[in-house]
């Protein structure tokens, strides 16, 4: 993917100017991200006194070895898990159906492209509160349509009493805001897939469903790809609807791995353990991505 | 044909305002009860249509506070972020796409690696580079931390419109003598406006919608941002959902605003970012 | 090849970025280091400093959480101190108090402090701990006047390891409020005395087919059950802080809060405690909940949002050995790390003078300078909550609260939803605080 230049004596005067157009760009990195990322690498070894960092005892891999056995972080490793699991694959089945509707030519397109984006512009820490709002246990809307509309239950549900089903909120509000997102990059993609190809298609006597598995889907590899790849990292980061909804209760059951950190570290002052945490969900994340990044790079710049 | 075609395009409509109806709900449901007094905010039935309405919720939110001053500081922040961003990334692009140099695929996954690390944990160094460099405490403290963790992703996006924008226009611009920095500003950049549009509006929601960081950085009132305002606003009147609700909405016709200017680029946009088959 | 470059690329960056990361904490620790010697030029200081001091004025950061109408009222508290003081300046600022501690931290691990806090009671220990806040007693000239004109019990959720770490700003405390018109159409004519009554009242307010319940709690933590537990005759550890077993399982304890459960188990109680649910206080003012257990913030809230409800306070309904609650409030603080010892002692100072206390009081804020009990400034309900002050205790005061907290609200928990009884759940905190107190 690295293309020689085709002129090849200007390649010291390129370096030059690369160096001036990489400059600002890593400085940034360097200063903002770079040193911080090393600086909590180092707290995650330490029982770091945060007032008096010299007073800090270097722990080895205690706060490390304290997480993988502590059945509080196994709980929030799993509902990462299952939250992932079910919100990327949502997200891209709805998102992908949005976006084959979206692109026919049909009346108002305009208007439903902008009102199924909506919910993505929509902030975290709203969007949170309204579907904790909705899934409230007494006068919310959702028990409402379930018991006096529907009559599927014949008594309220408290959602956020129970573990399992106070995930139930968790995981919707993600696919709700999402799938206008994943609609949108879905059907930039099938914007670049040729109409002729698929009329040729059609003329050869290919019912929509062949179009669809044999010349739509494969065509939008890359996409996909790149879907995955970005929706899986979101899902593993998340943070505020878990908070926001959840706050881990009941009985510390439904973290998120980022909820505990930020307990850890901010709730009980423990910045070794907040930042080992950190580094188990980045490690996990980082050994993902090395498969993920090939396939990443791959459609780009060849 | 035609008639499978009517046919086609009915069942569509259909399945969209299916899916209307989802997005829809939550939303209605939101702005509804911004205008409940908070004596009807549990009354069930939900009543969706408020009856008496009342806008003394957004009169309250506006009034709160400094909540007109925290708005203003967010479209500074924003804006600026937002710019800066758009100025660092694409260059960052153009030297991924174009430009040959040593370590080029090494620094790239360096810079990859911003799209993988939860932001909360780089909190605490963060501040303590903040505090050194005198950015505690005022806008430019969230400026920069905005841009930074932005960069990553954008220059990711950027790199692949600019790799789809023909050699052939800047060959013969080279031909002619022209700097990589005339060839970035004067042929790849206007060829690149609506990938530069994504970019705008992903950095723009990222720095409007900012939480953690801005709660940390600032400590004086005068320089506090929207969500801080927000989330100020929701501890005293945690259970006043009317009124948090209205707060949010105002907090949103910025976003909703900037998305209607730029969204007949966005769909365009996304497609020249390099992310297809 | 490539896999090599990259590893002596990343190798070089890490070792880079530790330069950058090692220095950082040395030079945080500075002013941190400094807090104690700045004592020393300040002692001395005085006799010179009077006239320096309008030619180099200093101000004063000080945090809080305080409400729309209190930090109003600060506003006024602060111009008369100014006015008092000239050349020092008091900047106030205010955070949402779930937001608060994570700014509090980020602020002393990055070494640039606000002089003074008010922070949560439950908090000085452990913040005093990690030597973050500076020790008081021998430090402040008044020190000694102050703490001896202020409620023990308030004071004493200052102290860590023998030593004062900040001073009691304001406290409060929990009192039953109850919904006068649901207890006039039941017929009740008088608050629950005892808790046998309170729970056979909180069963006769219960109105299944109309949502209404009697009782209803804000949530599992421990500030929220603490008044039952605390009447009940519950306690979370000895006296010494050694050991939980014993105490929070013990029979008084377990019966505390197998008498929330079983109010939870015949619906007279409200599921919204478990999340999710009607508030507290938008329960009781729409008349959806009969009685909850709540501060003296409430007249504010009530006032504002619910005009027309007619509620009143009683004691908490006493237990075996009598009434009891749970002491809460805030104390203020002065940081470790700041520059101006001098002039945040003044401000703390002024904090714990009458005139300070008064002027809050007038918006809700509950001195603690016990003379001013029952004085004619203070508004009349403050005469209940200062009756059940006498009474109400102190929540263990240990740098491993919180967590102790948490091991409660996690037994709480399992309790409600039948998980365990609340025998075999306390003694499964018992286990888990003790272990804490181990370390």
């Amino acid at each position: 993917m690295m293309s020689r230049s085709p002129h090849a004596p200007r390649a010291k005067y390129q370096f030059v100017s690369a160096l001036l157009f990489l400059l600002p760009g890593f400085l940034l990195l360097f200063v903002f991200f770079l040193g911080p990322l090393v600086y909590s690498f180092r707290i995650s070894f330490f029982d770091w006194n945060f007032a008096h960092p010299e007073r800090s005892v270097f722990v080895g891999f205690e706060n490390y070895l304290g997480q993988i056995n502590n059945p509080i972080f196994h709980r929030a490793v799993i509902n990462t898990a299952v939250y992932t699991f079910f919100t990327v694959v949502a997200k891209l089945v709805l998102g992908f159906f949005a976006a084959i509707v979206l692109n026919q030519k049909i009346p108002a397109r305009s208007f439903f492209r902008v009102a199924y984006y909506l919910p993505v512009i929509t902030s975290w820490v709203i969007v949170s509160l309204l579907f904790m709002y909705m899934f409230s246990g007494m006068g919310g809307l959702v028990n409402y349509l379930l018991k006096d509309v529907f009559h599927l239950i014949n008594k309220n549900i408290i959602w956020l009493a129970d573990p399992i089903l106070a995930l139930v909120p968790v995981i919707l509000v993600d696919i709700w805001k999402g799938v206008g997102w994943v609609a949108v990059i879905f059907l930039s993609g099938l914007q670049t897939i040729s109409k002729e190809l698929l009329e040729a298609a059609e003329m050869d006597g290919a019912t929509p469903w062949q179009r669809l598995t044999r010349i739509t889907l494969p065509l939008l590899r890359g996409t996909t790809v790149f879907l995955v790849v970005v929706l899986i990292l979101g899902g593993l980061n998340s943070y505020v609807p878990f908070q926001l909804i959840t706050h881990g209760n009941p009985m510390d059951k439904t973290h998120s791995i980022l909820t505990l950190m930020y307990r850890a570290t901010f709730s009980r002052m423990d910045f070794g353990n907040g930042a080992a945490i950190s580094y188990l969900l980045t490690l996990f994340v980082f050994a993902l991505s090395v498969v993920q990044l090939k396939m990443l790079n791959k459609p780009i710049g060849e | 044909m035609r008639k499978a075609n009517h046919l086609r395009n009915f069942a569509s409509i259909l399945i969209l305002l299916v899916g209307l109806g989802v997005v829809a709900i939550p939303i209605w449901y939101m702005v509804s009860t911004a205008f409940k007094p908070q004596t009807m905010v549990f009354e069930m039935p939900p009543q969706l249509w408020p009856n008496p309405a009342t806008i003394n919720n957004f009169i309250k939110a506006v009034t709160t506070d400094h909540f007109l001053l925290y708005f203003w500081n967010s479209v500074k922040v924003s804006i600026t972020a937002t710019l800066l961003t758009l100025t660092v990334s694409s260059m960052l692009a153009f030297a991924f796409a174009r430009l040959t140099f040593p370590w080029k695929e090494q620094l790239f996954y360096v810079l990859l690696l911003g799209m993988m690390v939860p932001p909360v944990m780089l909190i605490i160094p963060q501040f303590i580079v903040s505090q050194k460099l005198g950015l505690y405490n005022n806008l430019t403290g969230l400026i920069l931390v905005y841009a930074t963790m932005n960069i990553s992703m954008q220059t990711f996006l950027l790199r692949g419109v600019f790799e789809n924008v023909p050699r052939e226009l800047e060959e013969a611009a080279m031909i002619d003598g022209a700097s990589p920095f005339v060839i970035f500003v004067q042929i790849i950049l206007p060829l690149s406006g609506p990938g530069l549009a994504v970019v705008v509006i992903n950095s723009f929601l990222y720095s409007w919608e900012e939480f953690t960081w801005a709660n940390v950085n600032i400590a004086d009132s005068a320089n506090r941002t929207l969500p801080i305002g927000i989330a100020l606003f929701q501890s005293e009147h945690l259970t006043e959902w009317g009124q948090v609700f209205s707060a949010s909405l105002i907090a949103l016709v910025p976003v909703i605003i900037l998305f209607l200017v730029f969204q007949r680029y966005f769909v365009e946009g996304i497609s020249t970012t390099g992310i297809k088959g | 090849m490539k896999n090599s470059k990259l590893f002596v690329f990343v190798v070089l960056l890490l070792v880079a970025s530790f330069g950058l990361g090692a220095c950082a904490p040395a030079a945080t620790a500075e002013p941190a280091a400094e807090a104690p010697a700045a004592e020393a030029p300040a002692a001395e200081a005085p006799a010179v400093e009077e006239p320096a001091v309008v030619a180099e004025p200093v101000t004063i950061k000080y945090w809080h959480t305080m409400s729309d109408a209190e930090a109003a009222k600060l506003e006024e508290v602060i111009a008369s101190f100014e006015a008092a003081n000239p050349g020092i300046s008091v900047e106030s600022t205010r955070y949402a108090y779930s937001d608060f501690k994570t700014a509090l931290l980020t602020s002393i691990a990055g070494g640039d402090v606000p002089d003074t806090a008010r922070m949560d009671i439950a908090w000085v220990s452990e913040f005093a701990s990690q030597g973050a806040l500076m020790q008081l007693d021998g430090a402040m000239a008044d020190f000694d006047a102050i703490a001896a004109s202020v409620f023990p019990g308030p004071l004493s959720t200052n102290k860590w390891d023998g030593h004062y770490y900040g001073l009691p700003q304001n406290t409060n405390t929990q009192v039953l409020v109850y919904n006068k018109d649901m207890f006039d159409a039941a017929g009740i004519t008088a608050a629950p005395a005892t808790m046998e009554e309170f729970a056979k009242v909180a069963c006769d307010l219960t109105d299944a087919s109309k949502g209404v319940y009697g009782f209803a709690e804000g949530g599992t933590y421990f500030w929220a059950p603490a008044p039952v537990f605390y009447a009940m005759g519950g306690k979370v550890t000895d006296a010494e802080i050694t050991t939980a077993t014993g105490y929070v399982n013990s029979a008084e304890s377990v019966a505390a809060f197998t008498l929330l459960k079983d109010l939870y188990d015949q619906g007279c109680m409200s599921p919204n405690l478990m999340g999710g649910g009607i508030a507290t206080d938008a329960g009781q003012g729409t008349g959806i909940y009969g009685m909850i257990i709540d501060g003296p913030w409430m007249v504010d809230i009530y006032k504002g949002n619910y005009p027309e409800l007619n509620y009143e306070f009683a004691l908490i309904p006493a237990g075996p050995n009598g009434t009891s609650s749970v002491v809460g409030g805030e104390d203020v603080v002065i940081l470790g790390g700041t520059k101006n010892a001098e002039a945040a002692q003044k401000w703390v100072s002024y904090l714990m003078s009458k005139d300070a206390q008064v002027a809050l009081a007038q918006v809700g804020v509950m001195p603690t300078i016990s003379s001013l009990t029952g004085d004619a400034s203070m508004p009349a309900y403050f005469a209940i909550f200062m009756e059940q002050l006498k009474t109400a205790q102190a929540r263990v005061p240990s740098p491993k609260w919180s967590d102790m907290d948490n091991a409660i609200n996690n037994a709480y928990q399992r309790i409600l939803v039948g998980e365990q009884d609340p025998q075999a759940a306390l003694d499964q905190a018992a286990s888990e605080i003790d272990a804490l107190l181990a370390q």
